[in-house]
């Protein structure tokens, strides 16, 4: 679980960012969503531990700030926004997961290797096992990421827009990956820009605006406050007509 | 073991090779001869306190080039990053003259006052740089500017005392024609050191390479680790300027040539860096004191020479992954 608060923090050219009372609980999907520079990321970065910060962040019983990053690896895993495509095959990232676990000295363990088989099945990543990164689409470079991620196993995933480059069939497969990671208890913090995938797809909504936490809330009654939507996005954010579908989503007519 | 056979055999070669070539006429045989205890004492003095020091200077200094380019160049995923272009290598070579200057007789600190000129560099490029980000770019020119300032500053000590500097050319071009025995007793033991811990850290090099944010959610401590590696790069650059001079180039087409003919980790291009410089540096010394026989040329010339032919097949590497230059 990580628990937020009164934390806030800065970037050195001034921007100051802050999160008032969040709670990120393991089995469960968060949505972070916002306009572009509220926060989003750095809310992200701050719990990973890039960030200084002032106030309170719990990552399970400890302070952030007090655990070395090795530790702090060991609960929570992060996928950043842009990833880096060094010349080296999906396998050996995948297995760079496992380096909270064993660090560069220990051999990896027969433990560490079922992790990575695990990860690259789940993301359907089997068989780029021995491709390059470099020689990858974006979409499977993410997946690649993502199987990383997994096999770090840890009970907090921090995942900054991990469906950036992703067609719909894979977003749907990414999606299901969440759902059964959350149903085996890891908890997910997922910052998207899509509006209508973060609401059908979490347990809960947390909205950002301009630095501040304007809701944390279950998509359900975040929904119904259209006008703290407006607000915040600066456009009409429209909802279905459908009944079933109770979500938000944002139409040019 | 087997991954490095060929690096291995081409150092065992270059040593060879180094040993048995020389001013005076040795065949190989009578080289063996004097190494099993035989020969006339010239022979020994030629073979055990000339040629011997100097293939274990080219050796040592050939390693502690190539591993502070690799060190650098992964650490600032930059492939054109070297202590040369960022001015560790000038900045080490202005504070050994400043040592020569000041301390004329206590060559033992020109190692020290070498590491000192080096760890400078490299932190005006690091404050340089920092305000944007240690992006490639700013790196390499904040890089250029203090190599600039260092190298003319070498320039006026050389022009105000010319007795500072043996051989102002050879100390420029960089060589191993004015190595002194007392300045290997320094420098030799500090690079085997620094070799050592570059290879014990060089792990996380592998996770750097993935972005900082990347290598901060796995558990790298970035900050500690990039400062680790430049004191290293600094260290190890400056140890060897103080024995051989501006040696250039070695530092960047060593580890560019490693990652273009294997693909392996970075502890494993560590320790491919220490073969492979070292094999270089010895050949290229080597081809110094031949080419021209009985004189003998700057080995930085011949470094230097090399150099631009390896800066083209990096853009060409580039460009091929690319398609263009941009």
């Amino acid at each position: 679980m990580i628990e937020i608060k009164n934390a806030k923090t800065r970037y050195i050219h001034g921007r100051s960012f802050s999160y008032q009372e969040l709670c990120f609980e393991e089995g469960k999907i968060t949505s972070v969503i916002g306009k572009n520079g509220s926060g989003k990321s750095t809310l992200l970065k701050m719990i990973i531990g890039m960030l200084r910060y002032d106030g309170n962040v719990m990552i399970g019983n400890s302070e952030s700030r007090d655990l070395s990053a090795r530790k702090r690896s060991q609960r929570v895993a992060y996928l950043p926004q842009i990833l880096k495509t060094p010349r080296i095959d999906v396998e050996t990232l995948v297995f760079h997961g496992r380096y909270p676990w064993h660090g560069s000295f220990r051999r990896m363990s027969g433990r560490d290797t079922e992790f990575v088989q695990r990860a690259l099945y789940i993301t359907g990543m089997e068989a780029y096992r021995h491709r390059f990164l470099c020689d990858l689409s974006g979409g499977e470079r993410q997946r690649a990421y993502l199987a990383m991620v997994i096999a770090q196993d840890t009970p907090m995933i921090l995942l900054d827009e991990p469906m950036t480059y992703m067609d719909m069939a894979i977003q749907k497969r990414i999606l299901d990956i969440l759902y059964t990671l959350a149903k085996d208890g890891y908890g997910i913090i997922m910052v998207s820009h899509n509006i209508e995938q973060s609401f059908s797809c979490s347990d809960t909504v947390c909205l950002l605006h301009e630095g501040n936490v304007m809701a944390f809330d279950p998509p359900e009654e975040l929904a119904k406050q259209e006008d703290l939507l407006y607000e915040v996005f600066g456009t009409k954010i429209k909802k279905s007509k459908d009944k079933e579908l109770l979500y938000p989503y944002v139409a040019v007519k | 073991m087997r991954k490095y056979i060929l690096s291995v055999t081409v150092l065992v070669l270059a040593v060879f090779i180094a040993l048995f070539a020389g001013n005076t006429a040795m065949d190989s045989r009578h080289v063996m001869e004097v190494i099993c205890g035989g020969g006339s004492p010239a022979e020994r003095v030629i073979i055990f306190q000339i040629r011997i020091p100097r293939i274990l200077a080219s050796l040592v200094s050939g390693a502690a080039l190539a591993v502070s380019g690799y060190l650098l160049q992964d650490n600032l995923n930059n492939i054109i990053a070297s202590p040369g272009l960022l001015g560790i290598n000038n900045g080490a070579g202005l504070f050994v003259l400043i040592s020569a200057l000041v301390f004329p007789y206590k060559s033992g600190m020109k190692c020290l006052m070498s590491f000192t000129g080096a760890l400078l560099s490299a932190a005006i490029v690091c404050v340089l740089s920092i305000g944007t980000g240690m992006s490639k770019t700013s790196v390499i020119l904040s890089g250029v500017a203090g190599g600039s300032l260092m190298a003319s500053l070498t320039q006026v000590i050389i022009s105000l005392k010319p007795e500072t500097v043996a051989d102002k050319v050879a100390f420029s071009l960089g060589g191993f024609a004015n190595t002194g025995q007392d300045m290997m007793k320094t420098a030799i033991p500090v690079i085997i050191t620094a070799l050592i811990l570059s290879f014990i850290t060089a792990g996380s090099l592998d996770l750097m390479l993935l972005g900082d944010e990347t290598a901060t959610g796995l558990g790298v401590n970035v900050t500690f680790y990039r400062l680790i590696f430049i004191a290293l790069a600094s260290l190890l650059a400056g140890a060897a300027v103080s024995m051989c001079g501006l040696i250039g180039f070695v530092g960047l087409m060593v580890p560019n040539f490693i990652r273009m003919a294997w693909n392996g980790k970075s502890r494993e291009n560590v320790l491919r860096c220490i073969l492979t410089g070292a094999a270089f540096l010895l050949l290229a010394d080597t081809a110094a004191r031949l080419i021209v026989f009985p004189y003998e040329l700057p080995c930085g010339l011949i470094t230097n020479i090399l150099g631009t032919p390896s800066l083209i097949c990096v853009l060409a590497k580039k460009r091929k992954r690319l398609g263009t230059y941009d």
